[in-house]
């Protein structure tokens, strides 16, 4: 299928963005395709088109990215846009809570009803809000991976995170930041989605999103859209295969990025 | 239809012969002549057709134009020459408070078939529905005559005006307004009776003109015609008071879009200084084929927004509220909301290219017209892609002029886009489709073919009216079209852009090129389309010019008539996608403990739920309009009625089309619950099913089947029942006094999803827990053991799992068998009843004593019961028989008076009460109530699995029983033995059926007298309020029966006053137009004509 001889085989992946409206879609695919930033953008209707390709060290993958319109109407639109979609933002704001919640009902919607084997990506966007949290954040992320072991204490650890939040939002404004790193982590870990948080402002992390995404793509699925789904169960087990390869991508990746994250934010 | 969603349903009663189905909302349905003729004259939705009549209009030509200048004196009227000025046969009619004429031949009345109505649907050569003509509101006219001919001809001359006097050659000013000359055409009781309405109507009509001198002042029309075209404006009036421009719109400040040189801007002024001034401007305008050529070829940037108004209607609106807009934001003022909250998000976002959106100026102009609106159209409230277009209108109109024009494109022009499913927008995406697939098919195959979704591309055009898809000027002169003719221009451009660039498109093969191709053919719109020919003429032709002429030529043949078709013949697949799309989405997210029941369960519910919120808002409505209808028509001719902006839609609460109720009260938790549980469901239906529902009026049409108007509709009346009543109290967690989907899942989950007796039980125990303090006191008891019985009524299971006919002999046993069971678990109650307090040791004793004693006793009833009735289904009709009196044998008089003389847990002095482990040790000592609560009570709600046939709900055999006589009326409200025993029989002597259960209570504590007492105190108190309710109930059908009459009475009034006219006419007919003396009513008030009259016989109105 995935054999042609060219040295560095290019094909194109179709991609959606969809979360609540104003978290920061067509900003994120703006800082991607023009690595731009404008504060006030236009409010995408229906959905926007844009492409841009990004390469890998074995393939360049083109994508198609469809930029959906957030605002809770637009969601029974949302189907016209997702559909043959090989991978999926969802994006949620870290500075709103409800904007995961929504993002969640997005992925189940898309683990429904979505092209099977789809490549999900969750995002929190806005990090930028969240450099005054610094501290906070270091705290929180520390004791992450301190307790990464061991689930119990970890629920524990996260309650308490939350309580001091709360403190934190009573006393004064000074924690943007509503929604932590560990929820939304574990959360993308059980529902096995790539998961990241981003700046569309700065541009952190962005790029990394797209890369793990098309590293994530199965190689099978790049055929071609209209082939893919005549590939059958072949493809169907290569998709098995891939996700527990994305996992591995993921985890290295977010290893690599959690220091990182730490001194940004 | 796309139009019926522009009306009210208490419209569509005004004239019911009009409408095809009592509801009209079949998605058939057509829309009503009422509609129609809104919409052909852009009239606001408070105006119905009065009458019509053809007729020839004669307008002056130039030259009189110029002499109309002079004071009308002047006019010869006897000898008026016919053959003078421009003539224009067609059809005119009057409405409320509008004077409509147009050259396009359609007819509202009743008579008249529906291509005759919908005439204007088809092609309108660029005229618009309205064709030439005008649209006069009745307050513009200052004075009417009938001229005086030589032949029969009718004819009269109408003198308008707008509330500005007109200028002189010796007084500066605007200049008068065109006569108009109608010859009606008619047999002369026609052309009287159009008189007549017309009289009255012009009368209401001087209350308007304040309202016309407000609205007209905002008009640049009436500052322009002041002067002379090339004359420096005056900085004052002849009066000496100063003048400005009024607001035309952010682009006076911050400049309008595009070059005005190349758009040749002055001329085009020119152009409309001398039509306007000739033909009338505002309320007086007189449409002529001139008219409808200058808004093709673009209109001036300062006269943009005006004739916009106009155009679309929206004029009218305003001047029928000319201060709903200020009014709506001073009334909301410092209130938030949703909506508020997303107008908010966008506000930075919308048109920023436009320097005055970069400004506080525009911004604000924008939140505050968004703002506005959302109040206005809480259903609507904010959709995305608003802000544009709003942002847009904002360059050419004032605030309050976008917001009416906003109010018409929601309500009227794009019906359905900005809901919150979005459904017309849908919709319109799939005619659009379909239109490609018919236009052109090699198109539509190659996009099939490579998978490519027009609607992706083409969404968006719609949605903004091609402002974000086309530069700025380009998409205005789109909207000019598309305000005079009507949403089909929005099909006519996508489709002659999908035509023109035809052959690239044929060459993509992908959304990602088919998006480029368009985007950059948007960009060349002011290109030349034809660069390199040799005619510098067609050089001269621009892109944007040849997408114009490609739209209006080659795709002449879409007409709104094919819109709508193509709508009504889509609507319902794109509302049950709509739908679907809901009902999962909402299902999956309806949370963690909806998955204890299956998606097929929660499927049913979510459909349970809202078709039960659904048909009671139809029939609220119903019963509404009803109500509406019978207020008109004791107002007579309210036409002070005006709703000028519609919000209820003959469909609405169909989920897909919006907004629509999400919560259930009470009343209809009842109703939910009847459909779901069959013993939910009354037995005593109060209003019989012979509905009373206004039958007259409907009966009296024979196109419409009638009604039931009925609070329950065609459904099961649900009981009342004070176990309903804790029901609902449980599953309203958020206490707001009404549950949402998820609150009745979270509710029914824990009964259907655990199937778990222990947690059936405390569920069950924390209903009658009312403090939550784990006890329930001795009333508790009584009233767990009433829902017991009430819940047990029907027979509980069996049903589903037997053959029907083991259904008969199996329910008796069973009821028999619970009967026993919840006797016996009242007497145990009180035997291990705690009480309250510790001061009752020795009673405590008294009771320990006493329970050995019961206990054997129980237990013996108890192995009786079983052994004369197994559970197997083999029982006897003796042993239905003997129902009644078995416990009575088994239990009579051995304890009695032991057990009540010393349980002090009798003792209504001193409060007792049992605690959950006591209740579920007496639940899970009998075995019957074991099985309830194990499965009984759960499966008594049938979802999906198992839906309740709605036969067994209202099966006679059932309601055969509430047809007790009305003396016994217990067992109605009062849970009884009731299942299809003979209980009623077997009692209809001298005890009543009431006895039934006092019987059974009595056995089993023969002296608990105290005990018999509060049942009997219940019983009365029972009895006493069925006596009520069938009282009450009484009243009821006494006020119905007077609805009815007065119904009938307002019918006839009705009819004798559409009647009276012909009727009366020939007694007086001369009366309006020469000798208004014969005192009509109504020309009674009017001695001012009378006395002028004498003066002047011709005139029929003069202000």
């Amino acid at each position: 299928m995935a054999d042609s001889s060219a040295p560095k085989p290019s094909s194109s992946v179709k991609l959606v963005l969809l979360g609540e409206a104003a978290v920061g879609k067509s900003s994120l695919v703006l800082r991607f395709v023009n690595d731009d930033f404008q504060p006030n953008k236009e409010p995408t209707i229906g959905a926007a088109f844009l492409t841009q390709k990004c390469q890998l060290p074995t393939r360049t993958i083109k994508f198609e990215i469809w930029d959906t319109a957030g605002q809770e109407r637009f969601a029974s639109l949302a189907p016209m846009y997702y559909r043959n979609a090989q991978a999926a933002l969802v994006v949620y704001d870290i500075t709103k809570e409800s904007s995961l919640v929504k993002a969640k009902h997005w992925v189940a919607e898309l683990q429904r009803q979505a092209s099977p084997g789809i490549v999900i990506a969750l995002v929190g966007n806005k990090l930028d809000l969240c450099e005054d949290d610094e501290e906070a954040a270091e705290e929180e992320s520390s004791g992450a991976s301190a307790t990464a072991a061991a689930d119990d204490e970890e629920g524990e650890e996260s309650e308490a995170a939350a309580e001091s939040t709360e403190n934190n939002d009573e006393g004064n404004n000074s924690t943007a930041r509503k929604v932590s790193l560990k929820e939304a982590k574990s959360y993308a870990d059980e529902e096995n989605l790539l998961f990241f948080e981003t700046s569309a402002k700065s541009g952190h992390n962005v790029g990394e999103v797209f890369t793990a995404i098309a590293n994530a793509i199965p190689e099978t699925s790049l055929k071609g859209r209209n082939a893919g789904a005549a590939a059958g169960a072949g493809t169907q087990a290569a998709l098995t295969g891939a996700n527990e390869n994305s996992r591995v991508n993921l985890n290295a990746a977010s290893g690599d990025g959690g220091p990182k994250e730490g001194c940004a934010c | 239809m796309f139009l019926q969603n522009l009306v009210q349903k208490a419209q569509q009663f005004i004239d019911p012969a009009v409408l095809p189905g009592p509801l009209g909302n079949s998605s058939n349905g057509r829309p009503s002549k009422a509609q129609l003729f809104r919409h052909q004259f852009r009239l606001p939705d408070s105006q119905s057709p009065l009458y019509e009549i053809t007729a020839e209009l004669t307008l002056p030509t130039k030259k009189s134009g110029n002499d109309a200048k002079s004071p009308s004196k002047n006019w010869d009227k006897s000898n008026w020459d016919r053959d003078r000025g421009t003539h224009h046969v067609g059809q005119l009619h009057l409405s409320e408070q509008f004077l409509c004429f147009s050259t396009v031949q359609t007819s509202f009345v009743s008579t008249a078939s529906a291509s005759a109505s919908a005439g204007f649907t088809g092609r309108t050569h660029g005229t618009g529905p309205a064709g030439n003509g005008f649209t006069l509101p009745l307050c513009a006219v200052r004075r009417v005559e009938r001229l005086h001919t030589q032949s029969y001809v009718f004819a009269l001359s109408i003198t308008t005006w707008n509330g500005y006097d007109a200028g002189t050659e010796t007084k500066p000013g605007a200049p008068a307004p065109p006569k108009l000359t109608i010859q009606l055409e008619g047999s002369r009781q026609q052309c009287e009776r159009f008189c007549d309405g017309l009289k009255r109507g012009l009368r209401q009509g001087i209350k308007e003109v304040e309202n016309m001198r407000t609205v007209a002042q905002d008009c640049y029309s009436e500052y322009f015609l002041y002067d002379e075209f090339d004359a420096v404006p005056a900085t004052e009036k002849a009066d000496g008071t100063a003048r400005a421009p009024p607001d035309t719109g952010l682009g006076t400040v911050f400049k309008y879009p595009g070059n005005s040189r190349k758009l040749r801007d002055r001329s085009k002024m020119r152009l409309w200084h001398e039509y306007l001034k000739e033909h009338g401007r505002n309320t007086t305008l007189v449409r002529q084929p001139d008219f409808h050529r200058l808004i093709r070829v673009g209109l001036p940037n300062l006269l943009r927004g005006e004739i916009w108004e106009l155009t679309s209607g929206s004029f009218y609106l305003r001047l029928q509220k000319p201060k709903l807009y200020q009014d709506t934001l001073d009334k909301f003022q410092g209130q938030g909301s949703l909506a508020i909250d997303e107008i908010e998000k966008d506000l930075n976002r919308s048109l920023p290219e436009y320097a005055g959106f970069q400004s506080e100026e525009g911004i604000g102009r924008l939140r505050r017209v968004l703002t506005a609106y959302s109040w206005t159209n809480e259903e609507v409230g904010y959709c995305q892609a608003m802000n544009i277009v709003v942002a847009a209108l904002l360059i050419y109109l004032s605030e309050s002029q976008a917001f009416y024009v906003l109010s018409i494109l929601c309500d009227r022009l794009l019906p359905g886009y900005y809901s919150t499913t979005m459904y017309g927008t849908l919709l319109d995406q799939r005619v659009f489709e379909s239109l490609v697939e018919k236009t052109m098919p090699i198109i539509w195959d190659h996009l099939v073919k490579n998978d490519v979704q027009l609607s992706v591309v083409s969404l968006p055009w719609f949605l903004s009216l091609y402002i974000n898809s086309m530069p700025l000027i380009f998409a205005f002169r789109v909207l000019d079209v598309f305000f005079l003719e009507g949403p089909k221009v929005l099909f006519q451009i996508g489709l002659a852009i999908l035509r023109i660039n035809g052959e690239e498109l044929l060459d993509a093969t992908d959304d990602g090129t088919f998006i480029s191709v368009l985007k950059s053919y948007f960009a060349r719109l002011g290109e030349s389309a034809h660069p390199k020919s040799e005619n510098p003429k067609h050089r001269a032709i621009t892109n944007f010019q040849a997408l114009m002429v490609v739209a209006f030529k080659e795709f002449d043949g879409i007409t709104q008539h094919t819109i709508s078709e193509q709508r009504s013949k889509h609507k319902s697949a794109v509302l049950e996608s709509i739908e679907s799309f809901a009902k999962r989405t909402s299902i999956r997210n309806l949370g963690p403990e909806s998955k204890k029941l299956s998606t097929n369960d929660l499927g049913f519910l979510y459909d349970r739920f809202y078709v039960v919120l659904y048909e009671r808002q139809q029939r609220m409505e119903m019963i509404q309009a009803e109500i509406d209808r019978k207020a008109k028509l004791a107002k007579q001719r309210a036409s002070e009625i005006v709703t000028g902006l519609p919000t209820n839609t003959p469909e609405m609460g169909r989920l897909a089309l919006g907004a629509s109720q999400t919560q259930m009260d009470y009343d209809a938790f009842r109703e939910f619950l009847a459909g779901v549980a069959k013993w939910a469901v009354t037995d005593s239906p109060s209003s019989p099913m012979k509905d009373f529902s206004g039958g007259n009026y409907f009966t009296n049409t024979l196109r419409n089947r009638p009604i039931n108007t009925s609070p329950w509709g065609n459904g099961p009346e649900p009981a009342e029942h004070e176990f309903l009543q804790r029901l609902f109290k449980k599953w309203d967690i958020d206490g707001n006094g009404a549950l949402s989907l998820q609150n009745v899942v979270y509710g029914l989950a824990p009964i259907k999803g655990n199937r778990d007796i222990m947690s059936s039980i405390s569920y069950f125990f924390e209903l009658y827990d009312d403090d939550g303090d784990g006890k329930v006191d001795r009333e508790g008891v009584l009233r767990i053991s009433e829902a017991l019985l009430f819940l047990s009524r029907r027979g509980l299971t069996g049903s589903v799992s037997h053959g029907p006919e083991d259904i008969d002999k199996v329910l008796p046993s069973k009821d028999e068998q619970f009967l026993g069971a919840v006797s016996s678990f009242i007497r145990r109650c009180f035997e291990y009843a705690e009480p309250d307090k510790t001061e009752v040791d020795n009673a405590a004793d008294g009771v320990d004593l006493l329970d050995l004693g019961e206990k054997d006793e129980t237990g013996h009833a108890e192995t009786d019961d079983q052994s004369e009735h197994p559970k197997s289904p083999s029982p006897s009709s003796a042993g239905e028989s003997s129902i009644l009196a078995r416990p009575s044998t088994n239990t009579f008089g051995q304890t009695k008076s032991r057990v009540v003389s010393a349980n002090a847990a009798l003792d209504p002095a001193s409060p007792v009460h049992i605690t959950l482990p006591t209740f579920r040790m007496l639940v899970l000592a009998d075995e019957t109530l074991e099985s309830f609560f194990d499965s009984g009570f759960a499966n008594s709600f049938h979802l999906a699995d198992a839906p309740l046939p709605s036969n067994i709900v209202t099966s006679p055999a059932y309601l055969g029983l509430s047809h007790a006589p009305p003396t016994s009326g217990s067992g109605l409200s009062i849970p009884g033995p009731i299942g299809p025993t003979p209980v009623g029989i077997a009692s209809g002597g001298v005890v009543g059926p009431g006895k039934g259960l006092r019987g059974v209570l009595d056995n089993i504590v023969t002296d608990g007298m105290r005990v018999a007492a509060e049942v009997r105190r219940r019983m009365d108190e029972a009895q006493r309020e069925l006596d009520r309710g069938a009282s009450t109930r009484g009243t009821e059908d006494d006020e119905d029966d007077d609805g009815e009459e007065q119904a009938v009475d307002l019918l006839e009034g009705a009819e004798a006053n559409a009647g009276a006219t012909p009727a009366k006419t020939p007694a007086k007919p001369s009366m309006l137009l020469d000798t208004p003396v014969v005192g009509g009513p109504r020309i009674e008030s009017n001695g001012k004509a009378r006395a002028g009259s004498d003066v002047e016989k011709s005139t029929m109105f003069e202000r």
